[in-house]
């Protein structure tokens, strides 16, 4: 594992894999380029009108949120695990981490973004 | 924790490094290959999800919690920057309305 | 880094009165609030205070380029008033985000722990890739966002790769002791710590705008709000040039061998490839992206060539950089507001209706050339004298060509300027603030043109 030679190896190993599947993907596969590849539904029939005409802001506004806040609590659980020897400073830390997450909430709220219309 | 950490050791380190190589390796050849914003997207996820696999191991394999510690904050400004890019993502579907990133061609010398 | 926390406050007050549609006191409160925090930061000067074990390091070298990051951002928001004249909602948002992207760049100056580094690096371009788009329905500005972030984003995947394959290496992030590994095995230094210390290196010059990793910037300066590109030239790239510096000169330092050559080789290109493509272009601020991109090579020299002098160097020309592109860019905003253009052509016969701004860009121009008796001679100077005594005399003989070719693109403005007959009918009016601003910089960059030496014997 330390010598160089083993690692350029095990580096190139995956590199070289990589690279020959695409390769041999892009050397094999038909080509074309269309714009209907880029449209988030690509399913053979053309899509009536405009998909953003169906899109609805409220959701996707609460999908961010949700996600944001979901994976903020992720640092709440080392907290956790030693929630008995970190004491009362512990507390703090964690209440003060929490009131600024508190503020974002609040933003986003004073902001309209919670409001499902 | 001690029984996780065996665990963990059981596979050999090399076999995390190589694995995470090519999860890297993975991600930036999709980036580069993908003409498609959110495909690239995904794979900038595998790049950071490679690094923070990588430093789990590492920091199972030394008994030092900063490495998970960083898998942390390696999450979460992954989630900010998902939130982010989806926004510009809607943003720039909104003037060009794909989300081929050849479409975005407006800006060349 | 009570810095940070005073500007923290001020950006989440500033947020929540946008937010309850109070406009007037927006403004005034960041005026007061980053003074405050030039001065707090100031306070700390000779301490060395290492705060949250030694997560953050208070040392003179964070404090003097803190100083610079706190001030250029003062000097942006001088302009957001004109700048943003024609909308009438609070902008609490811009401003609260160009106040976070200044958090992500203090932090990054003083990290002693290379989480501190990442975290620094992430909070100033995700505040960055937003304000790139905060021009919502202007087509330019969503590409230019579209491309900062994905571009963006693949070089934060380096770096954290690399910042993992050192951490496995060395068994810890703290600066210092990743110093310690590297002096213990300075004979046998392990493949992953190499290869882990180029991707790191990759990831920063993507941050820094060098070559081979610049395709990003004119895209992304020109498609950005003016204003917006102000603060991304300036306090964007400072942040980043320090914070490779600090990381390099910090924990590596002993490993020269293994990192010097390859950097060379990306000064070399990046000072070649930014003036040749300067060279071409007639819309001013794509000029300015790629004047910034050659900048950046400069500024990488003062890391090749690391010795004690060079942490003033590097602060000496980032200020003189600093200074010279928010004077120009302030001018080009002016412009831009009365001829709606970026050419060139815009400048023709500026000097006759606005002498003080044709002035305060004719002084820009010359220093960012490197003309004496400007700041940024004394600037270029002493950083080659620095890498001539490191040996690297082929990088600086590069460097100096680099120069002469960028006199020629410096010079058409002010030769417009001057010896064009003017385009527009009449004077553009700017405010007595403005003038001010534009004034205290070109005077700024007489004055330390004629003594660098006190800025570089400051770190």
């Amino acid at each position: 594992m330390s010598s160089l030679s083993l690692f350029l190896t095990v580096f190139l190993t995956g590199i070289v894999l990589v690279v020959a599947g695409l390769g041999i993907a892009i050397l094999l596969a038909p080509k074309s380029f269309n714009l209907q590849k880029g449209e988030p539904y690509e399913c053979g029939i053309i899509t009536h009108g405009t998909s953003w005409m169906q899109f609805k802001a409220g959701y996707y506004l609460y999908a961010i949120l949700y996600l944001m806040f979901d994976v903020e609590t992720i640092f709440l659980f080392p907290w956790a695990t030693i929630v008995r020897d970190l004491g009362y400073q512990g507390l703090y830390s964690i209440l003060f981490f929490i009131v600024i997450l508190g503020l974002g909430l609040a933003y986003a709220w004073k902001k309209n973004v919670l409001k499902w219309d | 924790m001690e029984t996780t950490v065996a665990q963990i050791q059981v596979i050999p380190l090399q076999y995390y490094i190589i694995f995470c190589s090519a999860l890297f390796s993975i991600g930036v050849i999709g980036v580069l290959a993908k003409r498609n914003a959110l495909v690239i997207f995904m794979s900038v996820e595998l790049m950071l999800n490679s690094a923070n696999l990588l430093l789990a191991a590492f920091s199972a394999y030394r008994n030092d919690p900063a490495g998970q510690i960083f898998v942390f904050f390696i999450m979460v400004v992954a989630a900010a920057e998902v939130a982010i890019g989806l926004a510009l993502l809607v943003v720039v579907y909104r003037s060009t309305k794909t989300i081929d990133i050849n479409a975005l061609n407006r800006l060349k010398w | 880094m009570y810095a940070i926390i005073t500007i923290s406050i001020v950006a989440i007050i500033v947020l929540f009165l946008g937010a309850i549609q109070k406009k007037t006191p927006l403004l005034p409160i960041i005026f007061v609030g980053l003074p405050v925090a030039f001065i707090i930061n100031l306070l700390g000067w000779n301490q060395s205070i290492h705060y949250y074990n030694e997560m953050y390091i208070a040392d003179n070298f964070s404090i003097a380029f803190n100083a610079v990051l706190i001030f250029t951002t003062l000097l942006v928001f001088i302009f957001a008033p004109v700048y943003y004249k024609p909308v009438k909602r609070p902008l609490e948002d811009i401003y609260a985000l160009i106040l976070f992207a200044l958090i992500g760049a203090l932090t990054m100056t003083g990290f002693g722990n290379i989480l501190m580094l990442f975290v620094g690096i992430e909070t100033m371009s995700l505040s960055l890739y937003i304000l790139a788009g905060s021009k919502k329905f202007d087509p330019n500005s969503n590409e230019a966002a579209m491309k900062y972030f994905l571009t963006g984003s693949f070089a934060s995947g380096f770096l954290l790769f690399g910042i993992a394959l050192i951490y496995g290496a060395c068994g810890s992030m703290n600066l210092e002791t990743i110093k310690e590994f590297v002096v213990a095995h300075h004979n046998n230094i392990p493949a992953m710590l190499n290869i882990g210390l180029l991707l790191v290196a990759i990831g920063m010059t993507f941050k820094i705008g060098a070559a081979p990793f610049h395709f990003w910037a004119p895209d992304v300066y020109e498609g950005s709000p003016t204003l917006i590109t102000t603060f991304m030239a300036t306090v964007g790239k400072v942040a980043a040039i320090a914070a490779f510096f600090r990381l390099m000169s910090s924990s590596f330092s002993d490993m020269e061998s293994s990192w010097v050559v390859t950097l060379t080789i990306f000064a070399i290109a990046t000072i070649l490839i930014g003036n040749l493509s300067a060279f071409y272009q007639d819309n001013v601020k794509r000029m300015f992206a790629y004047s910034g991109i050659a900048h950046a090579g400069y500024m990488l020299i003062a890391i090749i060539a690391l010795k004690q002098q060079a942490a003033g160097v590097l602060l000496l020309y980032s200020i003189s950089y600093t200074i010279a592109t928010i004077t120009a860019f302030a001018v080009l905003i002016l412009v831009r507001e009365e001829t709606g253009t970026f050419s060139i052509n815009a400048f023709k016969g500026l000097a006759k209706h606005n002498p003080t701004e044709a002035f305060a860009m004719t002084i820009a121009m010359l220093s960012l050339a490197g003309i004496p008796p400007l700041v940024g001679f004394a600037a270029k100077y002493n950083l080659f004298i620095a890498a001539i005594e490191q040996g690297h005399l082929p990088l600086v003989i590069v460097a100096i060509v680099g120069s002469m070719i960028s006199v020629y693109y410096y010079i058409r403005p002010v030769v417009a300027m001057y010896f064009n007959l003017p385009s527009a009918t009449s004077a553009i009016d700017s405010s007595s603030n403005y003038k001010k601003q534009i004034f205290l910089a070109a005077f700024l960059m007489i004055v330390l043109g004629l003594i660098p030496g006190v800025i570089i014997n400051l770190i």
